[in-house]
């Protein structure tokens, strides 16, 4: 017998707000976090601009490391709030990012030999930050005691740690999770690696617009960084401890497109079968699902195809559905990206409106859904359903349902 | 340890295959399934599929399309990257002794192989393993040490415990002998001087009984016993003790994230056990009946 996953608390930092509400009021209000790159002089790249969060505390030795310190902090504030904290055993499971290496450390090894520091900090911090530490410094500050799940299956990875989450909870191997995804890649590998496979918009000069999910002009996705960080547990414990349930998450599925590297599926086969084995998970009818976060990246051979699987999956029934793209807002935080749009998700769940799709002037006829295109609109809904998609081809779905609506 | 955490359901898998890739470079050729991938590859792919294909030819699935039912659960060592392609972007980033990054765009950014990026991301192993044998069920890719390992063990159990697949891909790769990851080993726990560290990736093949009596396989070991527990540390602050104990011999080298199944796939008939306490807090034992 499975058990219901109430989601209890809910933390963020993203390029449009450094809290729940703040995201919330920027994702309704259609505002865009992306601008030309501050944190490295990038001026010399053919893609400048990203969605930075705009992060004024100290940086902890990495702004990954950082970011999700800070969402699982108001995650669990969240989740206390009500004057206990879950009950019993802990797991982590997050979505991370790649360990960039600093080029001012690599120039000194050229320069100097291999330096290898006593300090044990210094030891983990020069050269490059091993991402794993992140996972090890959430556990023992929010004391997790069960052996962390980290995901590195790139831009699937915040989806499939909720997703692999709610299956501890609900298959009874854990008492409660903190999941999520954290990532920066606006680092001049990260940025200098995707434009070098040319998956980057070069709108330079409007990076307010550049981000352009389902619409003809698309030209590729824009960078984002951030954290998305949620609290589960067991519907029932919740209750028991009067947390406030935010939500459910009732179904996850994920697959491989098992044919090419850097393009999907051409009939969206690993996609359609993401989509279908979160529905069967979540014992759902694709008539039952009232809204759906794609991915959405605004790369040229994504979006239709994506379109072309939620038809697959959804028949007639995905014409009335409502296809939000959180990315032509914050852009594409890779490891965080699914767990960030979880967030959006579920704020919008709960408060009755469908954020839009900004920068949809002119919709690929290939794109032919209804897309929320500028403005978000009223739209009281009962589930949710959220894509995240791999360049490697591993695709992940994940059902939030209405705390009341089950 | 909360008895959760162990593995209650372990007769409930069928150990049917194992195989291992160990040095490089990998026989992967048989297995590649579009050839024109090659360009994409770095070594941790090659071992991934190899070991895979061995794995799988072990357990009398010749190298085929194995479809929806089948899912992959993979832990990947630490991203490689090996000196020459540092100097090449490094070098051509440099003004004087110091890093320009106005140079970095243009002249260090043109240095660099644009195919570079796919060959060193953690989840293109799983990608080409994926594809070479049409994996279409359900994955864990999974980062970066021996304990993760453990972690895709379980969460492929779980899998086919719910019947969500019938047949697991359970494994491990790791690239170690390359200039970053060689560093790193000298900074992390365990300290593995560079001499000692060996590239490998070894794949189990675990099924679920029906699946495996339906198409009357042969069985190659079994899992008797499973448990994880986990200490919750300072990574900054608090190093911790690492080991691993082999019950019946010690691998040659140091295999990172692959040492378990690279471990199994060359033991020879008997019980196998496995202690290990790794740098990053995860404490784990198995129990095994190989032949």
């Amino acid at each position: 017998m499975k058990r219901r996953v109430a989601i209890t608390g809910m933390g963020v930092l993203s390029p449009i707000g450094l809290s729940v509400p703040m995201f919330a009021e920027n994702l309704q209000r259609g505002v865009s976090g992306l601008g030309t790159i501050t944190v490295f002089d990038a001026s010399t790249l053919p893609s400048r601009i990203a969605g930075e969060v705009p992060w004024k505390g100290p940086i902890a030795r990495d702004r990954k490391l950082t970011f999700a310190l800070e969402a699982a902090q108001q995650a669990m504030t969240a989740a206390i709030a009500c004057g206990s904290r879950p009950n019993g055993i802990g797991t982590l499971s997050l979505g991370i990012g790649l360990e960039l290496f600093s080029l001012d450390d690599m120039a000194e090894l050229r320069a100097g030999g291999e330096p290898v520091h006593k300090d044990p900090a210094a030891r983990l911090t020069f050269l490059q930050t091993p991402s794993d530490i992140c996972a090890h410094d959430l556990a023992h500050k929010h004391g997790l005691t069960a052996p962390p799940r980290l995901h590195v299956s790139a831009c699937a990875a915040g989806t499939d740690a909720i997703g692999t989450g709610y299956r501890l909870i609900a298959t009874g191997r854990s008492d409660w999770v903190l999941a999520g995804g954290t990532d920066s890649m606006i680092h001049p590998l990260g940025i200098g690696g995707f434009c070098k496979l040319s998956a980057l918009s070069r709108r330079n000069a409007d990076p307010a617009s550049a981000s352009r999910p389902f619409d003809r002009g698309r030209d590729g996705f824009v960078l984002g960084e951030g954290a998305g960080m949620l609290v589960l547990e067991p519907l029932e414990s919740a209750r028991r401890r009067s947390a406030e349930v935010l939500a459910e998450v009732c179904g996850y599925g994920n697959s491989f497109d098992a044919l090419g590297i850097s393009e999907p599926h051409p009939e969206g086969r690993g996609a359609v079968q993401a989509m279908q084995r979160a529905l069967a998970d979540a014992e759902l009818r694709p008539e039952q699902v009232d809204v759906i976060n794609a991915h959405g990246t605004a790369t040229p051979k994504n979006d239709p195809v994506e379109t072309l699987a939620i038809k697959r999956v959804f028949g007639d029934h995905a014409r009335r559905i409502p296809v939000c793209a959180t990315k032509s807002m914050i852009g594409h935080l890779i490891s965080a990206a699914g767990a960030v749009e979880a967030v959006a998700a579920i704020v919008g769940l709960r408060g009755g409106w469908v954020h839009p799709t900004i920068n949809l002037n002119d919709p690929d006829p290939l794109c032919d859904l209804d897309y929320v295109p500028h403005q978000s609109r009223d739209w009281p809904a009962s589930v949710v359903l959220s894509n995240s998609f791999a360049f490697g081809g591993q695709n992940a779905s994940v059902i939030f349902r209405r705390a009341d609506a089950a | 340890m909360d008895p959760r955490l162990k593995s209650a359901s372990l007769d409930s898998v069928v150990l049917s295959g194992m195989g291992c890739a160990i040095g490089f470079p990998s026989p992967s050729e048989p297995y590649l399934k579009t050839p024109k991938n090659r360009k994409f590859m770095g070594k941790q792919d090659h071992l991934a599929v190899c070991a895979a294909g061995r794995a799988l030819e072990s357990a009398g699935l010749a190298p085929a399309a194995l479809g929806p039912h089948a899912g992959l659960f993979l832990a990947v060592g630490f991203i490689p990257f090996e000196r020459e392609d540092i100097d090449a972007l490094v070098g051509a980033s440099l003004a004087g002794d110091r890093i320009s990054l106005r140079r970095f765009g243009t002249e260090g950014f043109a240095a660099v192989n644009p195919l570079l990026t796919f060959r060193c991301l953690p989840n293109m192993p799983a990608y080409h393993v994926s594809a070479c044998f049409d994996i279409q069920g359900e994955y864990f890719v999974t980062y970066p040490g021996a304990g993760q390992f453990y972690a895709a063990l379980q969460e492929a159990i779980d899998a086919l415990n719910a019947g969500r697949i019938k047949i697991a891909l359970v494994g491990a790769v790791a690239d170690q002998t390359n200039f970053l990851v060689s560093h790193h080993y000298q900074r992390i726990r365990p300290e593995v001087a560079p001499s000692d560290l060996r590239d490998g990736a070894g794949f189990l093949i675990l099924e679920t009984p029906a699946e495996h009596s339906a198409r009357d396989g042969a069985i190659r070991g079994r899992l008797l016993d499973l448990e994880t527990a986990y200490k919750p540390h300072d990574p900054f602050s608090e190093e911790l003790d690492p080991s691993e104990k082999f019950s019946d011999r010690a691998l040659e080298g140091y295999f990172g994230a692959a040492s378990l199944p690279v471990a199994l796939a060359t033991a020879g008939s008997g019980r196998l056990e496995h202690d290990l306490r790794t740098g990053d807090g995860i404490l784990a034992r198995s129990t095994w009946e190989i032949g």
